[in-house]
């Protein structure tokens, strides 16, 4: 069910005026694909199955996926008889291992040969969905198609569960498989604390002493990094785990540090008397920052030596939240009041080498964008009425791809 | 059949996520295809395909959640949105807040509506909790008994989404321990 909505929302964006129109006017030159459950008896799981894997075979783009259900010979070279049109068959079947997992084995056919062939053994059935990503990632790279390292990799958020209350969320992309980390107290600013996704911080705000934590998510383990009057936040880990950028508020007053994981050492970055906040790497000599030095929240940079401040961002009033990545920023630009009485505001993409601005959304309220880590794609969140969805920007393909979400308020999210 | 196999994966679930293994999430194998060669990698074994179990709460972590709403007459200050000085129509409830609180020691709580992001909130949270700090401490107060915190959005007392609901959201409150 799922699923279906995930289409009715594709659809809803492709005729909308987003970016995704340029990419509309070529699927019909892509190869037409049919997706087919072989398995010895159809049954849900077969079936979410095949939902999962026509999202994500959608997704990577390399094909105009037919969404018909069919059931089939796993065996067999011809496609199902509802999908004669299909030049590639994707079958699979799940089956028992026998030893407590499920194998799902998968062959790709083009025009009755078969190009690939893999077997796959879950252990976790509720990640079932991380197999199809799985499944999806290996046929892009069998078939020559893009970067798509981030279709495996796992979302960290921040719900708010209650006043008061928030839990701390691992998900997939499609942000459909969830499972709550941490819950019991007040918390925020989950962020991946290395590149494998085994350990993140996070603040927690216990009796009123924001701390920053580092967890495992292999063994749950706890450990204290940091704590401050106010506000202690980690805003971005460099690329090799080494380096943080915080947010922490000696004496009531927010700015930017930089700390050392392995000295535990920090350097004040910003000093100004409003807010900075949300340090993030650009280089490994430079942040960019969102501060109100002008009067209202917008994005500058500055040398992690130097002093001089550059302002990066000459659109909008309140640009407070972004994502960056080398020359690339996306932030969230406050725009006109919606037609529907709601405050609009769109996620745009700059380039630091041109300064080109291009908008990537168009209507509702668009938010929390992250970067994947090769930037190669953009997730983010997308509010319109009371219609929630996690939405993927294939930056270089100009294609977006929406999927329904019920997660409730998001503090904060990680990629 | 189909139930047993269900059952036989979520019990191995269990067993994963509970930590009691080290085996992979996914693993795959690849065969020779009878027209092609395939790929021989084997992907999804890295441990970070293994979520841990859910992890409650410390003690420490929920005495946040738990702290009573403050009493005797104190007001919430209210705040103008994306600003952190105290409105003139708020100068009033301030002084008699300050009143209230003399010779005592107080926590103040930041809180914003739902504009903003996640840090700037916080922050922003956290500048009107120093602001009246500031009034406070120039009414005579000591520095050292008032201690603050940002809530962010995280602590609304209005959750429809009008404008009257966001001005109430937009405010400092004040907690005695």
């Amino acid at each position: 069910m799922r699923y279906i909505a995930f289409w009715a929302v594709l659809f809803g964006w492709l005729w909308s005026a987003d970016a995704t129109l340029e990419v509309v006017k070529g699927v019909q030159s892509l190869p037409n694909l049919a997706i087919e459950d072989g398995s010895a008896i159809a049954n849900d799981t077969s079936k979410r199955m095949y939902a999962m894997l026509n999202a994500d075979m959608n997704v990577i783009s390399l094909f105009n996926v037919d969404d018909h259900y069919a059931f089939s010979t796993y065996e067999s070279l011809t496609p199902a008889p509802n999908h004669t049109n299909a030049q590639y068959v994707l079958r699979y079947r799940l089956v028992d291992d026998g030893a407590g997992g499920l194998r799902t084995d998968i062959r790709l056919l083009q025009n009755g040969t078969e190009l690939f062939e893999k077997s796959y053994i879950l252990k976790q059935s509720e990640m079932l969905v991380f197999l199809s990503h799985t499944i999806a990632y290996d046929i892009n790279t069998k078939l020559g198609g893009g970067p798509l390292e981030w279709m495996k990799r796992k979302v960290l958020l921040v719900r708010h569960s209650s006043p008061r209350h928030s839990d701390i969320v691992a998900a997939d992309y499609t942000l459909s498989y969830q499972k709550t980390v941490l819950s019991g107290g007040m918390y925020g600013f989950a962020k991946w604390a290395n590149n494998e996704q085994t350990d993140f911080y996070y603040t927690s705000l216990a009796d009123f002493k924001p701390t920053i934590y580092k967890m495992s998510l292999v063994n749950g383990k706890k450990e204290k990094i940091i704590s401050a009057d106010g506000m202690a936040v980690c805003s971005d880990v460099s690329q090799d785990g080494k380096k943080l950028l915080l947010t922490l508020a000696p004496s009531g007053q927010p700015d930017i540090y930089l700390y050392d994981v392995d000295t535990h050492g920090k350097t004040r970055l910003t000093d100004f008397s409003g807010i900075d906040v949300s340090g993030q790497f650009i280089s490994n000599e430079t942040v960019a920052f969102v501060s109100n030095r002008f009067g209202y929240p917008n994005i500058f940079s500055k040398s992690i030596n130097g002093s001089a401040i550059t302002q990066l961002v000459y659109e909008g009033k309140n640009n407070s939240s972004f994502s960056a990545h080398k020359d690339y920023l996306v932030y969230k630009v406050r725009e006109s009041t919606g037609g529907y009485g709601g405050t609009v505001f769109n996620l745009h993409l700059l380039s630091l080498r041109s300064n080109g601005v291009r908008r990537l959304t168009s209507g509702g309220e668009n938010d929390f964008p992250r970067f994947s880590g090769d930037g190669e794609a953009v997730l983010f969140i997308k509010q319109e009425g009371s219609r929630s969805s996690v939405g993927i920007i294939r930056l270089v393909l100009n294609k977006s791809f929406a999927f329904p979400l019920k997660i409730g308020k998001i503090q904060s999210i990680d990629w | 059949m189909i139930k047993n196999v269900a059952f036989l994966s979520a019990a191995v679930a269990m067993l994963l996520l509970s930590g009691c293994s080290k085996e992979p999430a996914i693993d795959a194998t690849a065969k020779q295809s009878t027209t092609t060669q395939t790929a021989s990698s084997t992907v999804g074994t890295e441990k970070s395909n293994v979520i841990a179990p859910v992890t409650t709460a410390s003690s420490e972590d929920s005495s946040a959640s738990n702290a009573t709403n403050g009493s005797e007459g104190l007001v919430s200050i209210l705040f103008d949105f994306d600003k952190y000085n105290i409105r003139s129509d708020m100068e009033g409830t301030m002084n008699a807040d300050a009143a209230l609180l003399k010779n005592k020691t107080v926590k103040l709580e930041g809180n914003c509506d739902e504009f903003g992001s996640d840090e700037y909130n916080f922050a922003l949270g956290l500048k009107r909790a120093n602001t009246v700090k500031s009034a406070l401490v120039n009414s005579g107060m000591n520095a050292d008994s008032i201690s603050m915190v940002s809530l962010g959005e995280g602590n609304p007392v209005c959750l429809e989404k009008t404008q009257e609901c966001w001005a109430k959201n937009r405010r400092v409150d004040f907690k005695l321990p």
